[in-house]
């Protein structure tokens, strides 16, 4: 569907570097990164809203680089949607309906067609600075999707609204996907979208992309320590992987040095263990096979409630910090209450421990 | 206690401050108007003399904005919407004829557009002559107020979120389409705002008109004429006829200009 080769583009200081990625037919395909990384500007530049300096992108097998933006037929929604504020609400969805030259009949089924798929047909007289966001959206997406566009492009759709809404209009935007079929590259920062949604994830940084994968892929082997901290995880054990297939946790101490077998090719280097926080099992028992990586005590120095879990700090002698989330049902099948300053055994779950270099 | 009463000694003070400068810029108005006898004002309502110089004052004032809409306003676009080497001086020069004294900008206009000078030759060989016409009027009027119409639809540019215009484009308007449709309906206000405020500033016009054009004679150089000629007496009765018409007429224009409530 959408294939860009080696985009480059230099945007005052900002620049995109050699962007490669395809979108298949009927794909959701999600890209994540920090804020100020150039989302945006990659997907304005697919819009054809800026022209890159080298590379190539074909949509439908076309060579679309230096076509305009008006003869693409992408749908783009950006984060505050971008109504025009001066038209009603039928007349935004119209906007490009009425470009088209199309009759004043044709245009009026087809807006309310949308707006019933969309459930907005109560509000077509309104002028959008009277609507809630969550109406907001559904207009910029049936502003969008009304012309029967290509490819749909969503700038951050959702990180506007409050987080109901936002729930209801990502499974909302799953339904618009699934219905109509319709290829979406959506941008966001927010992982819980991202997982809830993408077929397929892509990592931005610095104006680059540096990993794909589909995201529970890409949540188990991230490329380095930006992606896994932007994935979530929060720990991250110093390590150091030896030439015999042995690895060393060197911030867990020196009286205790666990060794495990990890992948004999690799040379020595430093690493680091990225530990999700379900993957630090409190209270885990005998280590029968291959279960734990490493176990250890660990000292709680801090309890932090929160609706539905609680985070908790973990602390080993040689200094070494951990932190874990347990459900309130979690909590209660512990054998023992957690207190602070209680030393309790940790063990490190195996299967959801993956390692990054140590320099990215 | 003491944050309260400095609360309101503050508002106090800044409301004393406002009420000297409104009283500054109406009391001379209120007494000219007030101290104009009525039967006077009708007799030179019927002066031919006084109406044609009110008339050409307005209608010059008129066609100096429309011009300087249909040039302003691709000037105005630019200078919100890209960014270009030596910007910062082009926003100057724009700026400039509300600095110069337009007795100096009359002269330097008469120094192209008159005679002595290939632009304003050329221009007379094709029927445009600038020296004692209405259209040198309006050129006069028109290069002193220039700014106030430009500044006003920049800054009416610059309130448009350009997101508005590339959504358009992504909804297959081309750039004319775009500018016509989202970014001039939405910055109109400004623009129509700039326009009034130009049109004022024509009207108001002596410095720079009077080296264009003595003659046709617009009302201000009609008003100073009286005045050198005759007196305070002759002079006040069409200064009031002047600033009455303007009022009305600008109070509709603001009217216009003003955002409507959403239902």
């Amino acid at each position: 569907m959408l294939k860009l080769e080696s985009v480059r583009l230099q945007l005052g200081n900002f620049t995109l570097s050699d962007v490669s990625l395809t979108v298949g037919q009927g794909e959701y395909l999600v890209l994540v990164g920090p804020t100020g990384t150039g989302k945006t500007v990659l997907l304005e530049t697919i819009a054809g809203l800026h022209h890159p300096c080298s590379g190539q992108i074909f949509l439908k097998g076309i060579n679309i680089t230096h076509m305009p933006a008006e003869k693409r037929h992408l749908g783009v929604v950006y984060q505050d949607y971008a109504l025009f504020p001066h038209l009603t609400v039928f007349d935004n969805i119209a906007f490009g309906l009425k470009l088209k030259k199309k009759g004043p009949r044709e245009i009026s089924g087809t807006v309310s067609k949308m707006a019933q798929f969309l459930d907005i047909q109560t509000i077509l007289k309104r002028r959008p600075r009277l609507l809630s966001g969550g109406e907001r959206q559904r207009v910029a997406l049936a502003r969008a999707l009304v012309l029967d566009p290509h490819m749909l492009l969503l700038d951050e759709p959702l990180s506007a609204l409050d987080r109901m809404t936002r729930d209801r209009l990502r499974g909302e935007l799953k339904r618009i996907h699934s219905e109509l079929g319709v290829s979406i590259l959506h941008i966001t920062h927010d992982l819980g979208e991202a997982f809830f949604l993408a077929d397929r994830l892509l990592v931005m940084k610095n104006g680059a992309i540096i990993q794909e994968g589909n995201p529970e892929e890409t949540l188990k082997r991230p490329k380095d320590r930006f992606v896994a901290e932007l994935l979530g995880i929060e720990n991250f054990i110093p390590a150091r992987l030896g030439g015999g297939g042995q690895l060393f946790l060197e911030g867990l101490g020196p009286g205790d040095p666990p060794v495990f077998p990890a992948s004999p090719a690799e040379t020595e280097k430093e690493i680091f263990l990225a530990v999700p926080n379900w993957a630090i099992q409190l209270f885990p028992g005998k280590n029968n096979g291959d279960i734990y990586l490493a176990m250890f005590p660990m000292t709680i120095t801090g309890l932090d409630r929160a609706q539905g879990h609680m985070k908790i700090h973990l602390k080993h002698a040689e200094g070494e910090q951990l932190r874990t989330t347990l459900s309130w049902r979690e909590m209660n099948e512990l054998p023992t209450n957690l207190e602070l300053g209680q030393e309790i055994p940790v063990g490190l779950n195996r299967k959801g421990i993956h390692w990054v270099p140590a320099e990215s | 206690m003491r944050s309260f009463l400095g609360r309101r000694s503050f508002k106090a003070v800044f409301f004393t401050l406002s009420a000297l400068l409104l009283i500054l810029i109406a009391v001379p108005l209120i007494r000219m108007i007030a101290s104009a006898d009525p039967a006077t004002l009708f007799t030179t309502m019927a002066e031919q003399e006084v109406i044609s110089s009110i008339c050409l004052t307005l209608r010059s004032a008129f066609w100096a904005t429309i011009a300087c809409l249909v040039l302003g306003i691709p000037l105005a676009y630019l200078l919100a919407r890209t960014d270009f080497p030596g910007k910062s001086l082009v926003q100057g020069l724009v700026d400039l004829p509300v600095m110069i004294p337009h007795t100096a900008a009359g002269i330097a206009l008469l120094m192209v557009f008159g005679r002595s000078f290939f632009v304003g030759k050329a221009l007379g060989t094709i029927g445009l002559d600038f020296v004692g016409t209405e259209a040198g009027i309006s050129l006069a009027m028109a290069y002193v107020s220039i700014p106030f119409l430009v500044n006003a639809a920049r800054d009416g540019f610059l309130g448009v979120d350009p997101k508005l215009e590339r959504v358009a484009r992504t909804l297959g308007a081309s750039p004319r389409q775009a500018f016509f449709r989202i970014s001039l309906p939405l910055a109109w206000r400004s623009i129509l705002s700039g326009a009034i405020m130009m049109w004022a500033r024509g009207i108001s016009e002596f410095g720079a008109v009077i080296i264009l054009a003595y003659h046709p004679m617009t009302a201000p150089i009609l008003i100073w004429e009286r005045f050198q000629a005759y007196g305070l007496k002759y002079a006040k009765p069409v200064a009031v006829l002047l600033i009455l018409i303007c009022l009305i007429i600008f109070a509709i224009l603001r009217w216009l200009a003003e955002p409507r409530k959403e239902t």
